[in-house]
């Protein structure tokens, strides 16, 4: 089976079911998760998960590290995936209960997709966090560091202020400190407890989608106007599954802007697209798709994507890319760093 | 054009498909109140197993031209074929995509019903069918 230097960014394993991941959880919360694979609100009501990755015995879409191989790793020739788990922690009310599920969520991906059922080495993981106590949150990526097949830090996109906030350093703290990059992913903003990009409630499920991107503009514009990349000069921010075609003209902006208010921000030493080439990575899917391929990469131009892109299909989901057909031709330097060598030097992979 | 027999009318039930391989193409046979249609199984999206989608029907509403936009009605039951992965909707009679029908379909083929002497241009496993003179077939022209 042939390995194409492919490393895919963002892989969504599943609990089959409830009682899967329920038995992770510590007690008292064991008997508190109410839901499993969903969120409640803004689910995509035509199909959430590819209909042809339900695993063989009628099982969960991605619960099965097998046929996760058949369908994505060796389909493609994948090296590498790295897996962000489901959790949903963000959306809590109770940090403890917030805690237990991101904990319970990491001591089931572990048993079930790292320290296990991964003899070929191909599985990598994300240690969940929630914010909602960051203190606890430090205490879990403790717990997790010294794990092997572990190569970053994650945590929902939906929050209750932007993730640049000082509030959340100790957490930046101890990813700078273990050398694990923070990943975001979107999947609750506007859920639960959390704020969102949008002025209050989009109606459907597509707007709310569509929306999701503004949320991590919004983190990246305060990462970097909080000097959090001066603070933690080590510190490494993957931005998960948020586009990343908007960022060109988000740093034209922020720069032009800079220029003037730098008073106001002084810990912004660099300018903003510096702070992006060394301290950021963004993963491709959902790649945008102008009817114009040129001028896909024409932004990829603008923004560096040679440098910061990281291909990502993010299976088994509706809006999967594929890793054969979602990018146009590119020229092999630009693929190969994109596809493979981006990804392998941010999480220090083989 | 080769003409392939692919099935038995009775083999795919109304709201029914069959996959088969013609001439090295994986093809979805559906069988639409009693037509038979012939599609590749190919989504021109990204190459998803598009025959391998879901089958129903779609929402549309009304116009504002008389006032019933927001009016929602259901039509084309069992008619439409949604991509296992981003759902896009086709019509699984001419296999057309619905956002984009000019630009975006799905390739189709002619399909007849005929009797057990038709012409047979394919390797398929017709030769497993009983033989009778009432045995209809469904016959996919590539």
């Amino acid at each position: 089976m042939k390995l194409n230097d492919i490393i895919d960014c963002d892989v969504h394993p599943h609990p089959r079911d409830m009682e899967e991941i329920r038995k992770y959880l510590p007690l008292p919360w064991r008997n508190r998760l109410q839901m499993v694979n969903s969120r409640g609100m803004y689910m995509n009501p035509i199909h959430v998960n590819r209909l042809d990755s339900v695993t063989p015995d009628g099982g969960f879409p991605c619960s099965d590290p097998d046929f996760m191989r058949k369908q994505l790793l060796d389909a493609y020739g994948i090296n590498y995936a790295i897996l962000l788990p489901r959790a949903f922690a963000t959306m809590y009310p109770n940090p403890d209960f917030a805690a237990a599920v991101a904990a319970g969520y990491n001591d089931w991906l572990a048993d079930c997709w790292l320290d296990n059922n991964n003899t070929d080495g191909r599985c990598k993981g994300s240690i969940t966090v929630a914010p909602q106590d960051p203190k606890l949150a430090v205490k879990e990526i403790e717990r997790w560091a010294g794990n092997p097949h572990m190569v970053q830090v994650m945590m929902d996109g939906g929050s209750r202020a932007p993730y640049g906030q000082r509030q959340f350093y100790p957490i930046y703290e101890a990813c700078e400190h273990y050398g694990l990059p923070v990943a975001f992913h979107p999947g609750t903003e506007g859920v639960g407890i959390n704020e969102s990009p949008a002025p209050g409630y989009p109606s459907t499920y597509i707007e709310w989608h569509v929306g999701l991107m503004l949320a991590f503009q919004s983190h990246l514009i305060s990462f970097i106007t909080e000097g959090v990349f001066e603070r933690f000069p080590k510190l490494k921010v993957v931005l998960v599954e948020g586009g990343s075609a908007w960022l060109p003209p988000l740093l034209w902006r922020l720069e032009a802007e800079w220029k003037a208010l730098r008073e106001e921000v002084p810990w912004v030493k660099k300018r903003p697209s510096e702070y992006v080439r060394d301290h950021v990575r963004i993963t491709s899917q959902p790649l945008e798709n102008p009817d114009n391929k040129q001028q896909l990469l024409q932004i990829f131009e603008m923004m560096g994507a040679k440098d910061i892109l990281m291909f990502s299909s993010d299976y088994p989901h509706w809006d999967f890319d594929s890793p054969t057909r979602a990018f146009p031709k590119l020229d092999e330097e630009t693929k190969r760093r994109i596809f493979f060598e981006n990804a392998k030097e941010l999480y220090n992979l083989d | 054009m080769a003409q392939h027999r692919v099935a038995t009318v009775d083999e795919i039930r109304p709201g029914e498909r069959k996959l088969v391989q013609i001439e090295g193409r994986s093809v979805g046979i559906f069988n639409v109140d009693g037509t038979f249609y012939a599609l590749r199984n190919v989504c021109p999206h990204q190459g998803a197993e598009v025959c391998l989608g879901s089958i129903g029907g779609m929402t549309v509403c009304g116009n504002q031209e008389d006032g019933t936009l927001s009016e929602l009605r259901f039509e084309k039951a069992g008619e439409i074929l949604r991509c296992p992965w981003h759902g896009w909707e086709f019509e699984i009679k001419t296999g057309k995509s619905i956002f984009n029908p000019q630009g975006c379909y799905i390739k189709n083929y002619p399909v007849t019903i005929g009797q057990k002497d038709v012409a047979d241009g394919g390797i398929l496993r017709v030769e497993t069918y009983p033989t009778s003179v009432e045995e209809r077939f469904v016959i996919v022209h590539l």
